[in-house]
């Protein structure tokens, strides 16, 4: 082994000798502050002489392998000894062992799982109540909006619509082709062994404007959008223009989340219209591939859905859009600060959409089947 | 104030031919200077002029159009790979905000550049660290977050955590910007407090005359319409005795101003 910086030998009285040979700095320190515990447990000596007279340089890192060296004796009550410390030296010792005695209060322990499910229980009933004060608050400002129109900023509602809507579209329609094609073929397949795959077109139809096109859409919208809306709005917290605007005396729920909430409320039905008519276009394409006509399709599909069917598609994504603009701004307000917060809130909105949309769907079914549509 | 005098042969950083700039757009050029090691070095000018952008370019982060920037002799500005690593280990860097990791406490931001660079053991890593901060007043402190703290105690975390490896070089980036004037008053205490014990160079950049006078060994001053220095030296002697007389007004004005 080559020879390290500190090396050691017992003095005849019992004491060890550490003498300390090159220069004690943050690279080499590592490997001093290793030998030099390890020399001491072999010997357990009664006390410690260290020889810096061949020391030649000594920063922050090796102050500290000293400082630690007396605190051990100390506590010990055992004899410590630096002895030829170069005066320069000695002042930084000096300098860093002015603290030595105090030492910062230590975190608290962490909770126990007790207290930890009841924080957690206590922070979903918070969250909850937070949910519907602002569902209260949005009301109220799009209460106002009706009234008063002109208090709307529209310029922020068309650019919304134009990035929530319009730049959605071409995956939406690729989304909703593709899951309109999957589905065709995935399902003609079983219902061919029983001469039911013209049905194939009733099941295209309804799932597609009924369920998964708005369903399909809400989620789009809470991946790209409700996301978007919770890291704009949880920057401009962040960086206190949040509290700016609530001192000029605008209502952030009026200037911020209004616009947003009218454009993915106008956006939402138009695109899960697409996503639907994308969605039967892919399964006329299985169809056609499997021998039906165009025209027998369609006239399938006409007679499978109806006018209703449309309606109660169109007035979830209506719901949808409301959910997941409104959740995705809340959870921006709600941002803390710091560099993660943001991050966050990207990602409770996220879920948050996901979990109301999943919900709300639920409603309607409920609803639906009362109503008989 | 006492002056201290240093070794004025060997410079410790080596600015040559410096010229900077944005876009084809240039902010600072030819600047030629050299700081010495143990000196407080005050780079100074109003805003706009181009200090920030002349640190950054000091520690690294951007490349010069021209020049060489040498630190303990090696260039920055063409270092590459681990000599770079090399160069970086021997400056610490506080930024105007502290920058500090908000998900870190400031025990563990300090102990960050001490995990990554040395084999030092965990329990000599928590030492030296705490060492650190309560070098610079907050042991106390060491448990808390970034958050949990105020904007002074945040940029004397980041001298801490810049003071980590122990290097000889400190860059600091306009410290009093933002604080009370005790808690300035502070900060300039510890830095000068850190020059004098520890031998540590500082490079800072500020506007704040009060902490100029208290703490430069000496200023360099940058002026916007000449894209250059206009003067070099020590604070007392530009204030009273500057040839030029724009430099002149500038200190006593505003000494007298705050004075």
């Amino acid at each position: 082994m080559a020879q390290g910086v500190l090396e050691g030998h017992p003095s005849s009285d019992g004491a060890l000798i550490l003498s300390i040979n090159g220069s004690l700095d943050t690279t080499s320190t590592g490997q001093a502050w290793r030998r030099a515990l390890q020399l001491i447990t072999e010997h357990q000596p009664k006390g410690l002489i260290v020889d810096a007279s061949r020391l030649t340089y000594c920063d922050g890192a090796g102050a500290a392998l000293l400082l630690e060296l007396r605190r051990r004796q100390e506590s010990r009550r055992q004899p410590y000894e630096i002895q030829s410390l170069d005066p320069a030296y000695r002042a930084l010792l000096d300098l860093y062992g002015r603290w030595d005695a105090q030492r910062p209060e230590p975190l608290a322990p962490a909770d126990s799982p007790v207290e930890q499910i009841g924080r957690a229980t206590v922070a979903v009933w918070r969250d909850v109540v937070v949910l519907i004060a602002f569902v209260g608050q949005l009301s109220s400002a799009l209460a106002s909006a009706a009234r008063r129109p002109g208090l709307v900023r529209w310029k922020d509602a068309l650019l919304t619509a134009e990035l929530a809507g319009v730049n959605a579209l071409p995956i939406i329609m690729l989304l909703g082709f593709l899951l309109g094609l999957i589905m065709a073929f995935q399902s003609a397949i079983p219902m061919r062994q029983f001469g039911a795959d013209i049905y194939v077109a009733n099941l295209i139809g309804l799932s597609m404007l009924r369920e998964l096109g708005p369903l399909l859409t809400a989620i789009i919208l809470a991946g790209r959008s409700g996301s978007a809306f919770a890291a704009e709005l949880g920057t401009m917290k962040v960086s206190e223009e949040i509290d700016a605007l609530t001192t000029m005396g605008l209502e952030p729920v009026r200037f911020l989340v209004v616009p947003r909430v009218i454009a993915a409320v106008a956006m939402t039905p138009l695109l899960s219209v697409f996503a639907g008519l994308l969605g039967l276009i892919g399964g006329a394409v299985v169809m056609l591939s499997l021998g039906f006509p165009l025209v027998t399709y369609i006239i399938q599909v006409k007679s499978a859905v109806t006018v209703g069917d449309l309606i109660g598609g169109l007035s979830k994504s209506f719901v949808f859009g409301i959910v997941v603009a409104a959740i995705g701004c809340l959870r921006g307000l709600q941002t803390k600060s710091g560099a993660g917060a943001v991050g966050e809130s990207t990602t409770r909105a996220v879920v948050s959409g996901l979990v109301l949309i999943t919900v709300v769907d639920g409603i309607f079914a409920v609803v639906f089947y009362c109503l008989g549509i | 104030m006492v002056r201290r005098e240093f070794n004025h042969q060997v410079p410790i950083i080596t600015v040559r031919h410096f010229t900077a700039g944005y876009d084809g757009h240039v902010l600072l050029r030819d600047l030629s200077f050299d700081i010495y090691p143990g000196e407080v070095f005050v780079i100074l000018g109003g805003s706009g002029c181009g200090k920030s952008t002349l640190l950054k370019h000091m520690i690294g982060l951007y490349q010069p159009l021209k020049g060489s920037i040498h630190i303990e002799g090696k260039d920055i500005v063409t270092a590459q790979g681990q000599q770079r690593l090399g160069i970086l280990a021997r400056i610490g860097v506080m930024y105007q905000q502290g920058a500090l990791f908000g998900s870190m406490t400031l025990l563990e931001n300090v102990r960050l550049p001490l995990e990554e660079y040395t084999d030092l053991p965990g329990e000599a890593i928590d030492r030296i660290a705490l060492m650190k901060l309560q070098l610079v007043g907050l042991g106390p402190a060491a448990y808390k977050l970034p958050d949990e703290i105020s904007g002074g105690m945040r940029k004397r975390a980041a001298i801490a955590r810049a003071m980590a490896l122990d290097p000889p070089i400190l860059f600091l980036d306009e410290p009093s910007a933002g604080l009370d004037p005790i808690t300035s008053a502070e900060l300039d205490q510890l830095i000068i407090g850190l020059a004098t014990h520890l031998n540590i160079t500082f490079v800072v950049v500020t506007h704040e005359l009060p902490s100029i006078e208290a703490i430069a060994d000496r200023v360099i001053m940058l002026d916007k319409r000449t894209q250059g220095i206009i003067a070099e030296g020590r604070p007392q002697e530009l204030r009273d005795h500057s040839k030029n007389l724009w430099v002149r007004q500038f200190f006593n004005r505003q000494v007298e101003a705050v004075g």
